[in-house]
């Protein structure tokens, strides 16, 4: 039987060697691009990139591999940059330091989430995750005299970062946060791999498709499940931290609102539910759309398309609303998401190679995909 | 203790408008398995259509309630034909994913057209209050759970009763086998979607006159109805009846005794003691 | 020497006994057949043995310890493993890491889980499939995969739950050679099976159990001459 060995091996050797070259050209890219980017804005466009790429394989891990929806997951993103940015403004302490405390808190409120609800069966988990997503940002937003409120924390200026005597940084351009961002949102898609190509990966999937058949099979639900939670909450954390760190400014609603843990799920399904780079694909989606809709770009083209006249009432409606609209193009998206691309973006792209493919060859060909996606070990 | 009577009394007679939003998220929870998101936005679209009412056409908000109840029903109609009908085979996770979407739309196309800014609706009777043995209770909440009240029996009457209302009873309890009885349970969906739609904005009229009316003032509700619906057991009209009072008087003792801003996190926190000792609530589940 | 007693076994849902003062035995190495007419409470005793819920009143014990109340996934890692009877592939994954799902059970490497499971495919002749999508496989080919999946677990006792339902012919022998090559193997195994002359030809006893209580038991042929088994379980009684 010599049917599977040479050819299909050296093409699958071939385009795994394309996709190194291709990964190392956009690394390269991605460490240039300070020193060529003169603008400000740039930075600033790539840095909320690296962040809801962040946010969103943080949240992949209990979302999309294991099945369990979080919508309070902006409780693991205030409870990080509330803790960090409360000790270092009121007690000075050094964010470094301070991340350690605002971990171990994210830990606990992971802790009695899960331990609530992973031994019940239903909606009990995405429930209880927006009541305590609630319940923290209530008790932050009323008690005053420990997180200045609805008030918020506003950094006055953070310590310059130091190894022995030298500075390596004093935070004071984008540049070091660009950098900072671009080593977490990294690591999350490590974690994410490291992930999904291990014992615990194959058993989250386990969890997500058959409950029962995964308990018969010797799988600990509650044991499995809080993990995941843990790990996500962990690198949710991280997120609202270098968020506080960079924006300078957190208040309740901007790092415990429920609009916040819509974005996080958002950016997941958009790109493809369970899938490794799918909050990649939904960043690359959301971070520019919402961008354009503040800077009003799509009422200004619009109107250069001459679509709609800038002095008609529709005109000036559109350019006083269509900026605050965000929150309902995520809806609406999210909305189409759910109806017409279940597997998102990626998930639908594969769908229609896929079918390509088929009609292509003469034979009907299988739907191989599974936990490899394109290239296999 | 007239203090605690008194807060008590005023938990009451929000528990009943509570109780209202509850039963009509139970019984779409019940005949369709669906998590309903969107509840408090429906509750939402039901106070400003009253005060549209009143503010064009003079309609005292409790009269309303006439014109509320219908459009309410047909608005939901809608929303199950043309978007819940096709994630009632979905993954629970993609139901209320969707419910959430159908909510932040609904809330903010109010807010395009309506914008943040609070309304009120102010009566001649909004501010007064009436003595009942002793206690003062807010006349408007008073007449709410009057007209409460009677919702509610009516509903029960529905439901145990008519041949419509044993069929959603039916379809509540198996599906399949209220299909294989020759039930339309297609239509069954569409009908409890309808009432838990009108339940949902009738509360929102009983309450335009004591509470400020802006586009996101849903939230708060969508998610203090699972409470209570988990509370009195999902899929139990009884339940969410006696939860709605319940938590209604909780929330009351919390303004009180501890401080407005926080009584709703004593409501969420019951939600999680409950989920830890008694997940299926005060009366099981899949009862109506 | 019994692998699994199952002693005085009730299991009461509200007002109604699903089984009622059930007492049998699997010995090891053999084969013990249970049938009865649907409803008599076959997959409730599979749950009960599994810990998918406790029993009610009674004894479940496997290789000498009382195993009652013990969740799933703890009674996988005594060496008991079962299929069900509305086959539950893990749709998204491939044949092959279903399978490995089962085989992690018993070690942390992918590397080894990822052997055994090939070697697991191919006792079932799947192993052209590995690749595939589980949610795309036929009935016959799903069932073949659990049947995998729980070998994998290296159990010592599997609880096969109508194994051959909706097979035709062809697919079933397969079965029927696969349940007896596995018992060649020296596993056990409690098969629930309608199909009489399936039962008949691989169990070495039977059990019948009708509402809840144990009807009869003994050899394929005193159970089928058994004239309360001919009158209760008249279903597809036709006997070889």
């Amino acid at each position: 039987m010599r049917a599977l060995d040479d050819k299909p091996v050296s093409r699958a050797r071939g385009s795994a060697r394309l996709w190194w070259l291709l990964i190392a050209a956009v690394m390269a890219g991605l460490i240039a691009f300070p020193q060529a980017m003169s603008s400000p804005y740039g930075l600033h466009l790539m840095i909320l990139l690296f962040l809801s790429v962040a946010m969103g394989e943080s949240w992949n891990v209990i979302g999309g591999y294991c099945g369990q929806y979080s919508v309070g997951h902006a409780a693991y993103f205030g409870v990080g940059s509330y803790a960090t940015l409360m000790l270092l403004q009121y007690k000075h302490v050094a964010p470094w330091w301070g991340v350690w405390v605002a971990l171990v808190a994210a830990l606990v409120v992971s802790l009695v989430i899960g331990t609530i609800c992973f031994r019940l069966r239903g909606p009990y988990f995405v429930l209880a995750s927006i009541a305590v997503a609630e319940i923290i940002r209530l008790i932050v937003l009323n008690w005053k005299q420990l997180t200045n409120g609805a008030e918020g924390i506003l950094l006055a200026d953070l310590p310059a970062l130091k190894l022995g005597d030298t500075v390596i940084t004093d935070w004071l351009s984008k540049t070091p946060f660009y950098y900072l961002g671009l080593a977490l949102a990294l690591t999350t898609l490590l974690v994410n791999y490291l992930v999904q190509h291990s014992k615990l990966g194959y058993y989250l999937q386990a969890i997500r498709e058959d409950q029962d058949a995964a308990h018969s099979l010797g799988i600990n639900l509650s044991f499995y499940k809080n993990v995941a939670l843990a790990i996500s909450a962990l690198f949710t954390a991280l997120s609202g931290i270098f968020y506080g760190l960079y924006i300078g400014f957190i208040d309740p609603p901007s790092v415990l609102g429920v609009d916040l843990s819509v974005q996080m799920v958002l950016i997941c399904i958009i790109g493809g539910i369970g899938t490794n780079f799918g909050p990649v694909v939904g960043a690359l989606v959301l971070v520019p759309l919402s961008e354009a809709l503040r800077a009003n770009l799509l009422t200004k083209l619009l109107f250069a398309i001459g679509v709609v006249r800038e002095s008609s009432a529709v005109g000036g409606f559109l350019k006083e609303n269509l900026a605050h609209a965000h929150v309902l193009i995520y809806g609406i998206l999210v909305v189409v998401v759910i109806l017409f691309m279940p597997d998102g973006v990626l998930g639908f792209a594969k769908k229609l190679i896929a079918r390509g493919a088929r009609q292509l060859s003469e034979a009907p060909q299988p739907l191989v995909g599974g936990l490899h996606g394109p290239t296999r070990d | 203790m007239r203090v605690l009577l008194q807060s008590a009394a005023s938990g009451i007679l929000i528990g009943g408008v509570y109780a209202l939003v509850g039963i009509g998220l139970t019984i779409i929870y019940g005949v369709m398995r669906v998590i309903n998101f969107a509840h408090g936005e429906l509750l939402m679209i039901g106070m400003y259509l009253t005060w549209i009412i009143f503010t064009w056409l003079g309609v005292d908000p409790f009269v309303s309630i006439v014109f509320v109840i219908p459009l309410t029903f047909l608005f939901g109609a809608f929303l199950q034909t043309t978007l819940i009908n096709r994630v009632l085979n979905a993954l629970p996770q993609n139901q209320i994913l969707l419910t959430i979407g159908l909510g932040l739309i609904v809330s903010n196309v109010v807010m395009l057209i309506f914008t943040s800014d609070y309304k009120i609706i102010t009566t001649g009777y909004s501010s007064s209050t009436l003595n009942f043995a002793g206690l003062r209770l807010s006349t408007p909440l008073a007449i709410s759970l009057a007209i409460t009240t009677v919702i509610t029996t009516i509903l029960y009457l529905f439901l145990l009763k008519t041949d419509t209302g044993q069929a959603i009873r039916a379809t509540a309890q198996d599906r399949d086998a209220a299909q294989l009885m020759g039930i339309n349970v297609k239509r069954m969906s569409v009908l409890a979607f309808g009432i838990g739609t009108a339940l949902a904005g009738t509360a929102g009229s009983l309450i335009s006159p004591t509470y400020y009316i802006f586009p996101q003032v849903g939230g708060a509700f969508t998610l203090k109805a699972f409470v209570i619906v988990v509370l009195g057991g999902m899929g139990s009209v009884v339940g969410a009846t006696l939860g709605g009072i319940i938590i209604g008087v909780t929330e009351s003792l919390a303004a009180v005794y501890i401080s407005s801003g926080m009584k709703e996190v004593f409501v969420y926190v019951l939600f999680l003691l409950v989920l830890l000792f008694k997940p299926s609530g005060l009366l099981g589940s899949s009862r109506m | 020497m019994a692998l699994l007693e199952i002693k005085h076994v009730f299991k009461f849902f509200g007002g109604l006994a699903a089984l009622s003062d059930v007492v049998c035995s699997a010995e090891q190495g053999k084969i013990l057949g249970l049938i009865g007419p649907n409803g008599s409470g076959k997959t409730t005793l599979f749950n009960c043995i599994t810990g998918y819920y406790p029993p009610s009143k009674g004894d479940v014990v496997f290789k000498g310890q009382r195993i009652n109340g013990l969740q799933p996934d703890r009674v996988c890692k005594l060496g008991m493993a079962r299929t069900w009877q509305k086959v539950r592939p893990l749709a998204k994954l491939t044949v092959l890491d279903n399978v490995m799902v089962g085989a992690l059970a018993r070690t942390n490497s992918l590397k080894v889980a990822r052997e055994a499971a090939m070697e697991h495919l191919k006792l079932v002749r799947m192993e052209r499939k590995a690749h595939f999508l589980a949610g795309g496989l036929s009935i016959g080919e799903r069932k073949k995969l659990e049947v995998a999946r729980v070998l994998a677990t290296q159990a010592e006792l599997l609880l096969l739950d109508e194994v051959m339902g909706g097979l035709n012919t062809v697919e079933s022998e397969e079965i029927i050679q696969l349940i007896l090559d596995i018992k060649k193997r020296g596993l056990t195994q409690m098969v629930i099976e309608h199909d009489m002359k399936a039962i008949m030809r691989i169990s070495d006893r039977i059990v019948v159990l009708n509402s809840g209580e144990k009807l009869a038991e003994g050899s394929p042929r005193e159970v089928v001459q058994n004239p309360a088994v001919v009158t209760a379980y008249l279903g597809d009684a036709n006997v070889a």
